[in-house]
């Protein structure tokens, strides 16, 4: 759906070396309105370098940045005046109230009214707290008043660097719905790094994998892949037979196998398994998770789980 | 601009250490002359019971007197031989003065007097430097540590603005308190201490003239602002470029403590007019110098260089700088 329209942002030839190690290495990305990319990668592999590059706070070595064709190297306050950004725990000013906060935010974009401040205060639901100090607030509401922030000036393209971390799983979903929506409803284009890789499954159109400063796949979520499905039946050693001979080629996993077949032949293979005087456990189509596909593609560099940085 | 500048102006407020800072200078300004009028009423008492004084009034042991000590002084100074010719033509003036005392009779204000407390007034810029450097040293600092810096900084908005909205904030919370300083000072005076019948003289193109106090009041104000700035200047700059709040506090006051006594110990070699904590400009105006051939435009346009290579260090360190926090 998406490629059909002209991308909103784009990467273009982007490097970065610091003292004279390349972080990240000729990075090329389109990415289109109304699509949430997500953005894989193992610790260091230069996600947060490549989002602060988008995001104005680092300078890329040689390449650039566009958001809506203008340069964010060269013509940064007409690219930055698309861009909302969020990163991970979004640090407000604690000893002002939200409020006070999103008037500061306002006043660095222009023509922002208060009424346009109250109204996105309202769509993030934090109207009845807006004018008590951050430093009260919980990390679920900081979460929302860093959305409110990012959101203030409608933004094209919005960037968001770790965005769920410390919330609760209600707070994860309920974030996951709104951006959602955003995407489909204001044609926003949604960038989302994120370590939670189920969550960039739920979110994602796309994912874009980077590993060691390169750009390693860009895939849609669409494309299912081809079905699998898993078996598991004793003795291990006769059930690996069976499916080699007929062609397939087992992968272990867990007790079982997996192979590559759609639903249409698994009753003929269970007749055989069967047959061959095998105990047979289990038959059960399997989804190759984000995770799996992460890890093949990675080589198995360290994903992290945790939450702190 | 003037946007940025409500921002940070409303973020320096929204502080409880602004205000406190704000409560301590009036406090300790008022204090200050409450202090000096307890000492003047001690001093009183003493000459009081010495019998030299009448009614209990903090009158000092006759002018003449005093005025011929200052003139012996004078006199011995000028019979330096190594004196330069800046510094005798002061003396010079100085000299004229005392002789135009004694000849016409005309007392000079009490060191007690009101009209020397609004004088003496620009002795607060102490306070308000203290805690401009404070400021100065943390409103690019604490963006950083807080973390805010990331949301300050993606925004449709150039580095330099930034920088320049929150320079520009700093000097002005610098110019407020020294005004407040001032004020606080100024309404002291009148309330503790009694005016006089003496009379302010200066030497004005040959001839001796005579003048308010407020004008020597106002000029060593704008005089100490002036050092205020170039501090303050430097505990930005060491706040934006070491991203440390502390060490720029720290550094800031450590010169302004030692910086006298280090430009004292070098006041022999060339090198030492060219630093900028050697220059206290309301000293300078006073007549005091602590380095030979050091003239008041030499020192302002010294202190004015320091000043400009300490904000073009800031910004080129700010608009630079890959933020990694």
């Amino acid at each position: 759906m998406a490629n059909q329209t002209e991308p909103i942002v784009e990467l273009k030839h982007l490097s970065k070396t610091i003292r004279g190690k390349k972080i990240i290495d000729d990075l090329n990305l389109q990415l289109y309105p109304g699509q949430v990319t997500g953005f894989l990668g193992p610790n260091g592999a230069g996600k947060t370098t490549t989002i602060r590059m988008m995001a104005g706070l680092m300078k890329p070595t040689s390449g650039e940045v566009f958001v809506a064709g203008k340069s964010v190297q060269n013509e940064f306050e007409a690219a930055m005046s698309n861009v909302g950004v969020i990163v991970e725990n979004p640090e407000m000013y604690k000893y002002m109230t939200g409020y006070k906060n999103l008037v500061h935010f306002a006043r660095m974009h222009k023509g922002l009214t208060k009424d346009r401040i109250m109204e996105v205060v309202r769509q993030v639901g934090l109207e009845n707290r807006i004018h008590e100090k951050v430093g009260t607030y919980s990390l679920g509401m900081r979460q929302r008043l860093g959305l409110a922030q990012a959101l203030l000036h409608d933004p094209k393209f919005l960037i968001l660097d770790e965005p769920t971390n410390g919330l609760d799983p209600a707070g994860i979903r309920e974030f996951r719905t709104y951006l959602r929506s955003l995407a489909e409803k204001a044609g926003v284009s949604i960038f989302v790094s994120s370590h939670l890789l189920s969550e960039i499954e739920l979110m994602c159109d796309r994912i874009a994998v980077i590993q060691n400063g390169k750009l390693i796949d860009i895939r849609e979520m669409k494309d299912e892949g081809r079905p699998h499905h898993y078996i598991e039946a004793l003795p291990a050693k006769q059930l690996r037979a069976i499916l080699e001979s007929k062609g397939y080629e087992p992968a272990e996993s867990e007790a079982g196998f997996i192979i590559e077949e759609g639903v249409e032949r698994i009753p003929e293979l269970v007749k055989s398994v069967v047959a061959g005087g095998l105990d047979l456990y289990a038959v059960r189509p399997h989804r190759k998770t984000l995770e799996d596909e992460f890890i093949e593609l990675t080589g198995g560099g360290q994903i992290a789980e945790t939450v702190a940085k | 601009m003037l946007k940025l500048l409500q921002n940070e102006w409303m973020k320096l407020w929204n502080k409880k250490a602004t205000w406190v800072m704000a409560i301590l200078l009036v406090v300790g300004v008022a204090g200050m002359l409450g202090l000096t009028k307890w000492i003047s009423t001690m001093e009183g008492n003493r000459a009081e019971s010495g019998g030299v004084s009448v009614e209990g009034q903090a009158e000092a042991p006759d002018w003449r007197k005093q005025a011929e000590a200052e003139r012996e002084g004078i006199s011995a100074q000028l019979a330096d031989p190594e004196l330069s010719s800046s510094r005798e033509a002061e003396l010079k003036e100085d000299l004229q003065i005392v002789d135009y005392r004694l000849a016409e009779d005309v007392e000079p204000h009490g060191n007690y007097s009101r009209q020397q407390m609004i004088k003496d007034s620009s002795g607060i810029a102490t306070f308000a430097m203290l805690f401009a450097i404070i400021v100065a040293a943390g409103i690019v600092a604490t963006e950083f540590s807080d973390g805010t810096i990331k949301m300050l900084l993606a925004r449709p908005v150039r580095r330099w603005k930034i920088l320049t909205s929150k320079f520009t904030a700093t000097a002005l919370f610098g110019a407020l308190l020294t005004l407040a300083g001032f004020v606080v000072s100024i309404v002291m005076s009148y309330i503790l201490f009694s005016p006089d019948g003496g009379t302010e003289l200066v030497v004005r193109g040959g001839e001796v003239a005579e003048i308010s106090v407020w004008t020597p009041a106002i000029s060593h104000l704008l005089l100490a602002f002036v050092n205020i700035i170039v501090y303050t200047t430097f505990a930005f700059m060491i706040g934006s470029v070491f991203r440390s709040g502390a060490l720029a506090i720290g550094l800031s006051l450590f010169i302004f403590f030692t910086g006298s006594t280090v430009s004292g110990l070098l006041s022999r070699y060339e090198i030492a007019k060219y630093l900028f904590f050697s220059h206290d400009l309301v000293a300078l105006a006073q007549g005091m110098t602590l380095i030979k051939d050091v003239t008041l435009p030499f020192a302002a346009a010294v202190l004015g260089a320091y000043a400009i290579v300490f904000l073009l260090v800031s910004y080129l360190v700010f608009s630079k700088r890959d933020v990694t926090a």
